[in-house]
């Protein structure tokens, strides 16, 4: 950062002028997405990408803490992020801000820990929370903190019961099975960081990566919508008068009540998404009663990470979702592609229209699904351009066209049963 | 004797492809894959001055870094750098930049199969983004066995572990030359095989590779061509 750099976000801040158009106090916009499984999630905050993922295990508990599950935070600063990070051990921002996120989700209680046991004394379950950095554009923290909670709000843990001889042995029953279940989350802790800058200490919040460059010091104050502060974090730097620190707690607030909005409403559309997802599922129940049984834990530690198995029920949803816009093209999904009703030169000409008009757009993964469905259509035709192929293929696909589950399900009927079940979101 | 895949899919047909570059805004070039559900991103930092200490400094020099998705970097995840390196090694224009070190770094975002020709084709993404000059891209599959003797192309993650053996296969992408040339065979950059198959059944997985590489390299070069350049300078 040159001197004349930073002597000119000091005196823009005098006239309260940001470098990247914003005003002192006002918040970059976040955009929350998730992933394929339940527990995935990506956070925008301006330039900023945070990825979390949470997964859960079943350990021995802690000896002083018998009857509660663990929470780890675990933060990856990945070299891709800045080119100054480097590989190997954690350094100190990683750490200092793996602690503060750590301290808003675990020490206030956020999550219920002992909702975690299982067996008192000898299995609980452990969540651990991989935070990855991808691109550092200022405020690690709330970006961080953030995909963390929208993580643990949308990840699914496995139920499981006791069973066996005396009752002592844990069954883990798979996603199938069983509904997996949600973690309970008593409040969101929301962490906003407020940046002073210069020699008369202007504050600003949400400092982008040149502001934290030319900063004298940084505050971080995690607060929920309760009106509880959970956490706050001001480690050295320039000092500050109370009075703005009383100021930035308030501002705080109201903005934590902005993103707890946000969050809830992020949430509350993956549930539906996901419910959907469900509904739809083609339920067999000849797979039921033995896997149950089946499942017994022996080692000490299992990994259970949600596998989304119902791939093709995926498909048959996405296609009633966008009846409309890929009509034509879902019929050609769900049968022979290369009978000799379709000509193949006018389905190449009107799929490459369509996939034309769609837009590309980078790193969405719920609007990408609109690209996924001409993509397949699209591949088919090119693929199968190798004639000595084609004939085996198409013996092949009309002899099991009688089996596929696409078949079974009557998109049009369906979408007037749908009923969304009742979820609760704290 | 059929095989039924997830999604109705036939034994020769690839799941949707999908790649966008400059996705990320401190890195110098960014890319990201996806093959149906697995996905992939990839960034480039480079060419910075000078090499590693036992690298040649008279050409460029690549450092790969892989993330997993969970934990820490594994003895597997080690493998796929040193791979991924030797492969990166063979697209590059070497001699363009002597004494520099280029780093890419591959993050895992889902893993639904097929991984490490998602991650090629990333880091494929990533580099043109960048600017590092590149013979050619790398257009890379997975085939594999089936206990039937079937071979199917890109497996899911299902698949793959009830698979019999299967083979990644990296293959240079089909150049478009001015100069009149007969159909010159491109040879195999890279090829990684798991479990037990004949040298017949080998032979076939190639064969079958082979035929997905000129539409798999329009789809990929058409993907990087339809998305606008990036005008914003990364330095600093």
């Amino acid at each position: 950062m040159t001197l004349n750099e930073k002597k000119f976000i000091e005196t823009a801040l005098l006239s309260d002028l940001r470098i990247d158009g914003r005003g002192p106090f006002d918040y970059r916009n976040v955009a929350i997405k998730f992933g394929r499984e339940d527990g995935s999630s990506e956070v925008q905050l301006g330039q900023t990408h945070v990825m979390g993922f949470v997964t859960s295990q079943l350990v021995q508990p802690y000896r002083d803490r018998p009857n509660e599950g663990t929470l780890s935070i675990y933060t990856e600063f990945s070299t891709m992020a800045d080119p100054s990070f480097e590989i190997g051990r954690p350094g100190v921002f990683a750490v200092e801000l793996g602690r503060i996120v750590d301290r808003g989700l675990r020490e206030s209680r956020a999550v219920d820990t002992e909702s975690l046991c299982v067996v008192a004394g000898k299995w609980v379950w452990s969540i651990r929370i991989d935070l990855h950095i991808l691109d550092n554009g200022g405020n690690l923290v709330d970006a961080a903190n953030i995909a963390a909670l929208v993580a643990l709000l949308t990840f699914r843990r496995p139920e499981c019961t006791l069973g066996g001889d005396n009752d002592q042995e844990v069954i883990i029953h798979s996603p199938e099975v069983r509904e997996p279940l949600p973690l309970i989350v008593h409040h969101f802790p929301v962490a906003i960081t407020f940046a002073f800058i210069g020699s008369e200490s202007t504050v600003v919040i949400d400092p982008s990566n040149f502001e934290e460059a030319v900063m004298g010091g940084k505050l971080t104050a995690t607060l929920n919508t309760n009106g509880d502060v959970c956490a706050i974090q001001k480690a050295g730097g320039d000092g500050v008068v109370q009075s703005v620190i009383m100021q930035c707690l308030r501002i705080a607030s109201v903005k934590a009540a902005d993103i707890t909005n946000k969050i809830k409403k992020a949430v509350e559309s993956y549930n539906t998404e996901r419910a959907l997802r469900k509904i739809k599922r083609h339920p067999d129940p000849v797979v039921d009663v033995s896997k149950g049984a089946g499942m017994g834990v022996r080692s000490l530690s299992i990994e259970m990470e949600k596998t989304r198995l119902e791939i093709e029920d995926r498909k048959v949803n996405r296609s009633d979702d966008r009846e409309i816009e890929t009509h034509s093209s879902k019929k050609t999904g769900s049968r022979d592609p290369y009978s000799k009703g379709i000509n193949g030169d006018e389905l190449k000409a009107s799929l490459a229209s369509r996939a034309a008009a769609t837009s590309v757009e980078k790193m969405d993964v719920l609007p990408s699904v609109k690209t996924q469905f001409t993509m397949i259509d699209k591949t088919p035709t090119e693929m199968d351009s190798t004639p000595s192929l084609q004939q085996t293929i198409e013996a092949g696909e009309q002899t099991i066209k009688v089996k596929t589950l696409m078949d079974a399900v009557k998109p049009k009927h369906r979408r007037k049963k749908k009923t969304y079940p009742n979820h609760d979101l704290s | 004797m059929d095989l039924e895949r997830e999604g109705g899919r036939g034994a020769n047909q690839l799941r949707p492809l999908d790649c966008s570059r400059n996705v990320l805004n401190r890195a110098h070039g960014s890319g990201s894959c996806s093959h149906g559900e697995t996905r992939v991103l990839a960034a480039v930092y480079g060419p910075k001055a000078g090499t590693k200490k036992n690298e040649n400094p008279e050409k460029a020099c690549l450092e790969v870094i892989w993330k997993p998705k969970i934990g820490q970097i594994g003895k597997a995840d080690k493998e796929f750098e040193m791979i991924l390196k030797r492969t990166l090694q063979n697209i590059c224009l070497l001699t363009a930049h002597p004494n520099t070190t280029t780093s890419i770094i591959i993050q895992v975002v889902h893993d639904d199969g097929s991984l490490l020709p998602c991650a090629i084709h990333a880091a494929c993404t990533a580099l043109v983004d960048a600017g590092i000059p590149l013979k050619y891209l790398a257009v890379a599959i997975c085939c594999c066995l089936v206990e039937n003797g079937r071979i199917i192309l890109d497996p899911n993650k299902m698949e793959e572990q009830r698979m019999k053996a299967l083979v990644h296969l990296v293959f240079p992408s089909p150049v478009q030359s001015v100069l009149p040339e007969g159909s010159k065979e491109d040879g195999i950059i890279t090829s990684l095989s798991h479990g037990v198959m004949t040298v017949d059944d080998y032979f076939q997985c190639v064969k079958h590779g082979r035929a997905a590489v000129a539409p798999l390299s329009n789809i990929l070069t058409k993907k990087l061509q339809s998305q606008s350049p990036s005008n914003q300078s990364v330095a600093g």
